[in-house]
């Protein structure tokens, strides 16, 4: 019984959606600031769809290239080597915002962390799935993924991309749950890791005031709590059905990088309650049609790797959407397939591709 | 195969701990969804009033900062309007260290409420304007103060330097810099310009503000038609109309019969746009096209040189006019004089009703409809000015039997004055009529696009064309138009003695619109006059009130247009002599000049200074040689201009100008609003 191959539509038209979605608002949000700062209005419209159409063209490539060929340690570990040289390289390229987070290459630009968290995820399907009844075992398991991931977060961290390291962390605790990891085994990583949190913070600036905006915007209404203030009052001025596409004015200076990591501001704004559901609503799709495809997978790589995949995507989109409502303090996080950026766009895709793949190839 | 074995399978994935464990996470992620969902219901709804009013407050933080707005200036490049900067002042309260104190001194200097003003400190944190467009002084006196927080933004003021002249044709703009009537209401888009923006941005390290300018675009330039002289000569004796028999108002227009150019248009009542906020009611009204009337006599035109074109008539032929009576429909109608056999060019020499009717009927209905239309009544002639009227008429369709006779005479038709011009015009212009036009190019500064003379439109032939110029040329030397006669030139033209209707609907026996409308010279017309006086009260006659008023304007149109003479002039009349600078000023000018040549001396020795209505050279309205102590001209307040503009504008005005200093004008002697001869010497100081 032959049965023909074919990739989960629903999450292949969520996924076009909210990239074109993002192409609206990306152009909304950042037309009038474009115009000011490089004369013309379309300057990040035009770069923003020249990176959709390279990463939907990867989506689309990547979906008909078999996942298991990923399971590969030929290829496996050469990448990581990779992707570590480059968190390394990085430290040294120039300064962008007061930190070292983007590779030149030529006319592009790129963030080596965004590789980062693909290859470590497809290392964690793969090591956890050769691993599969150790998971919990110190020297086989345990040390190996910690010694990489650590190592990972750490470069991250020096670059300094507190955001990013705390979602690699993140997903890599998540995808130890999912293996099978014992749960006293994670209170005792987060009762670890809580003093170098403490350290990571306190010690840091920029970003205790954050948190001290966090939990007390109006004392620091000019200051640190202004960037929160002023999300509180796209979202909230938006109303149910919002000011209308183009006519949001927090846009105008006032919200800080609107058409990157603040975007869900104007998306709140322009688009009301609505328009903020529907997105919301459209990363529940991907969630549910990636658990999905987990669970519908021939073997526990595929497993992993889709629930790694799926995790990644929602829980950046949660993240970022929850600093613009309030609910978490700022960190420098991009809306996965709306956000303003090349790298994170193109390698959100590529990772949706692997998903598609998986789904096609279900048991 | 799937379906074969699902339970081994499925049973075993579901019991791994790999499921298990991540229906877990998807749980906690769906929750987390849920918590971020009900948190947006929360901002965006339950709270939706409050950020709503926050962001509101603080958007008042993107200041628009209106633009230059271009400058209308007649056919000679003389301003008619410009826009001066002027200073506003606002405030950002954040900043004040002592709201109490800085009340205190400004509210005296701005003659403002202390309590309002910090009402306002208080409402507004960040930004409020506390006062626009303030006078130089007072602006002066504030920056004394150094005060912190108190800050200056330059912003265009509108400003006419001519007053009240061509208030109605150029509009006025209100405090947003958009123009709400006339050429600044129907140009507004082209002259407005790009609004500039001011961007107050909070520096979140300083707590203080800091100003982005994103600069605006300038509004392109007008260049009208208009000639500043003549508008001024025709303002001023249709004032004079106006005023001598206590008119309702009236209406004058000069154009160019050759290229339908509209060198004069003048509208009473009126007002002066630099105060327009106290205008007289209906003064605003540009009446050369906002005013339908029922022109009477001068209309004969058409219903005359229709039948000469169509052949039913030539100037020779005798008509019957019946002793001035004729019936039609079964009504009589009576003639002003009873007439007996006249020639067709007797009938508008005498302005004969019954003659005219007559020559009305052997057209018939049908085809006196379309000859109206035809000469481009009942259609508006889109000349750019706004609340353009396109007359009144009934299609033949619903004629009562005596419209036929009323419209020949013209009553029971509504008209513009514009209209009837277009037509004399076209009589003027070897029976081609021009479109009108009043704006003649349009552009930003030295890069002038013209706007195209449209092609003409033939109406007339020549020699039908020809015939009627002779004709309407004896009404001016030998019938009703004779008070229209010209000293130097000849002239033809038509008298008209409308009746108005009254509130009962009814034709008034008391309200009447007195017209004259006419060319000259006969032969190469330069231009075509419209005078017509709505209710003018002692006299009623076209002939008695509106041709005069031709005639004054006439002389010295073609006097200031240095048009060539075609008549023998007669020796200056000097009526009275009891004025006694009446006498200086007549020795003086016979001394200086052959007496016959008197006005047009005087129009060349003065350079045309119309601004603020006192230039007063040349004749009365009795012929009498009356001046005034010498022309006045209002000193405009140069505060802000650079150098090169003080002295154009010097320039324009007549003024010599001394400069001192480098920068832009911040002292000035005499003082702004001054009224001081022409060609006094005013002095500048200019700095950084």
């Amino acid at each position: 019984m032959a049965r023909r191959l074919e990739a989960d539509r629903v999450l292949f038209g969520a996924v076009v959606c909210l990239v074109l979605f993002g192409i609206v608002m990306v152009y909304s949000a950042s037309a009038v600031i474009a115009a000011q700062q490089y004369h013309s209005s379309t300057y990040f419209l035009v770069r923003q769809v020249a990176w959709a159409t390279l990463g939907l063209l990867l989506m689309v490539g990547v979906m008909n290239v078999d996942y298991r060929r990923l399971k590969n340690p030929m290829l496996i570990f050469p990448a990581l080597g990779l992707q570590l040289i480059l968190l390394v390289l990085v430290l040294f390229s120039s300064l962008n915002h007061d930190t070292h987070r983007w590779l030149h290459l030529g006319p592009a630009t790129f963030q080596p962390s965004e590789l980062s968290k693909i290859v470590l995820i497809i290392f964690l399907a793969y090591f956890l799935s050769l691993r599969k009844n150790r998971v919990n075992d110190w020297s086989e398991t345990l040390l190996p993924v910690g010694l990489i991931a650590g190592l990972d977060v750490l470069l991250v961290l020096r670059e300094p991309d507190f955001g990013t390291a705390l979602a690699l962390a993140v997903i890599v605790g998540a995808m130890l749950f999912a293996a099978g990891l014992r749960v006293a085994y994670m209170a005792y990583a987060v009762v670890a890791s809580i003093p170098a949190i403490y350290w990571l913070v306190f010690h840091v600036g920029y970003r205790y005031r954050r948190i001290l905006a966090f939990l007390h915007p109006y004392a620091h209404s000019l200051g640190a709590g202004f960037q929160i203030i002023q999300s509180y009052i796209a979202v909230g001025s938006g109303g149910i059905l919002g000011v209308g596409l183009m006519e949001g004015k927090e846009k105008l200076f006032f919200l800080p990088e609107p058409q990157t990591d603040f975007i869900f501001g104007v998306i709140g704004e322009e688009l009301g309650l609505i328009g903020g559901l529907v997105v919301l609503g459209l990363f529940g799709v991907i969630l549910w049609r990636g658990l999905r495809a987990a669970f519908r997978a021939k073997d526990d790589f595929g497993r992993l790797l889709a629930l790694g995949l799926t995790a990644m995507i929602v829980i950046q989109a949660l993240v970022n959407v929850s600093v613009v409502v309030g609910l978490l303090p700022t960190k420098g996080i991009p809306l996965p397939f709306i956000s303003y950026g090349g790298s994170s766009l193109v390698f959100s895709l590529i990772e949706m591709g692997i998903l598609l793949n998986i789904s096609q190839n279900t048991s | 195969m799937a379906s074969s074995k699902p339970q081994t399978e499925g049973s075993a994935a579901l019991e791994s701990p790999v499921v298990r464990r991540t229906l877990v996470l998807a749980a906690f992620l769906f929750l987390w969804m849920l918590v971020v969902a009900l948190r947006l219901y929360d901002l965006q709804v339950i709270q939706y009033v409050r950020w709503l009013a926050r962001g509101e407050r603080q958007q008042q933080q993107v200041v628009e900062i209106a633009p230059q707005r271009g400058i209308i200036y007649d056919r000679n490049l003389h301003p008619l309007a410009m826009s001066l900067p002027a200073e506003s002042i606002y405030a950002v309260p954040n900043q004040i260290p002592d709201p109490g104190m800085v009340v205190h001194l400004l509210a005296p200097i701005l003659k403002l409420d202390p309590q309002d003003l910090l009402g306002q400190f208080k409402a507004y944190r960040s930004f409020c304007w506390i006062e626009r467009k303030v006078s130089h002084e007072q602006a002066a006196r504030v920056k004394a103060l150094n005060l912190k927080g108190i800050y200056f933004e330059k912003e265009m003021k509108r400003f006419y330097p001519n007053g009240d002249l061509a208030a109605q044709v150029l509009g006025y703009v209100g405090m947003d810099n958009n123009g709400l009537a006339g050429l600044e209401y129907s140009f507004n888009s082209l002259m407005k310009g790009k609004s500039g923006r001011v961007l107050l941005e909070t520096d979140a390290r300083h707590h203080s503000f800091k100003s982005v300018e994103q600069p605006g675009q300038p509004g392109q330039n007008l260049v009208l038609t208009l000639d500043r002289g003549i508008q001024f000569i025709a303002e001023r004796e249709l004032a004079k109309i106006v005023k001598k028999y206590h008119a309702a108002g009236g209406v004058v227009i000069v154009q160019n019969p050759h290229t339908g150019d509209i060198l004069a248009m003048a509208s009473q009542p009126t007002f002066n746009p630099n105060d327009f906020e106290q205008a007289p009611a209906g003064a605003t009204e540009n009446r050369a096209v906002a005013w339908i009337y029922e022109p009477g006599s001068t209309f004969k035109l058409v219903t005359i040189s229709a039948a000469l074109q169509e052949g039913l008539a030539s100037p020779d032929q005798v008509i019957n006019c019946q002793e001035g009576q004729i019936v039609v429909a079964g009504i009589v109608t009576h003639d002003w004089h009873p007439f007996g056999d006249l020639t067709v060019a007797q009938v508008l020499m005498n302005s004969s009703e019954v003659g005219t009717i007559k020559i009305g009927l052997r057209l018939g209905e049908q085809r006196l409809y379309d000859w109206i239309l035809r000469y481009g009544f009942d259609r508006r002639t889109d000349i750019g000015l706004a609340s353009e009227e396109r007359g009144l008429l009934e299609p033949p369709s619903r004629w009562s039997g005596i419209s036929i006779a009323d419209i020949s005479t013209g009553q029971g038709v509504g008209i513009t004055p514009l209209q009837l011009v277009d037509a004399y015009s076209a009589v003027a212009n070897g029976g081609v009529m021009m479109k009108p036009r009043i704006v003649s190019a349009t552009g930003d500064g030295s890069d002038l696009k013209p706007v195209p003379v449209s092609p003409g439109r033939r109406i007339l032939s020549p020699q039908t064309d020809e015939e009627m110029k002779q004709m309407l040329e004896g009404v001016v030397t030998g019938g009703t138009g004779r008070p229209a006669q010209l000293d130097g030139y000849s002239a033809a033209g038509k008298t008209g003695t409308a009746q108005k209707i009254d509130s009962h609907g009814r034709y008034s026996h008391h309200h009447y619109i007195a017209s004259f409308i006419g060319f000259a010279p006969v032969e190469n017309p330069a231009v075509t006059i419209l005078v017509a006086i709505d209710t003018p009260v002692g006299a009623i006659y076209g002939d008695q009130v509106a041709a005069p008023a031709f005639k004054f304007i006439a002389e010295q149109t073609l006097n200031y247009l240095s048009v060539p003479q075609d008549q023998p002039s007669q020796p200056l009349q000097v009526a009275s002599l009891t004025h006694p600078a009446a006498r200086r000023q007549q020795r003086l000018a016979t001394s200086g000049n052959p007496p016959n040549n008197f006005e047009s001396a005087e129009a060349a020795t003065r350079p045309v200074s119309a601004n603020a209505g006192v230039w007063s050279p040349g004749l009365s309205s009795v012929g009498t040689v009356i001046l005034d102590d010498g022309p006045r001209v209002t000193v405009p307040d140069f505060a802000g201009q650079s150098a090169r503009q003080v002295a154009s504008e010097c320039q324009a005005l007549g003024f010599e100008a001394e400069l001192s200093g480098l920068g832009v004008a911040v002292e000035q002697t005499p003082p702004a609003g001054a009224q001081v001869p022409l060609h006094t010497s005013v002095w500048v100081r200019l700095a950084r």
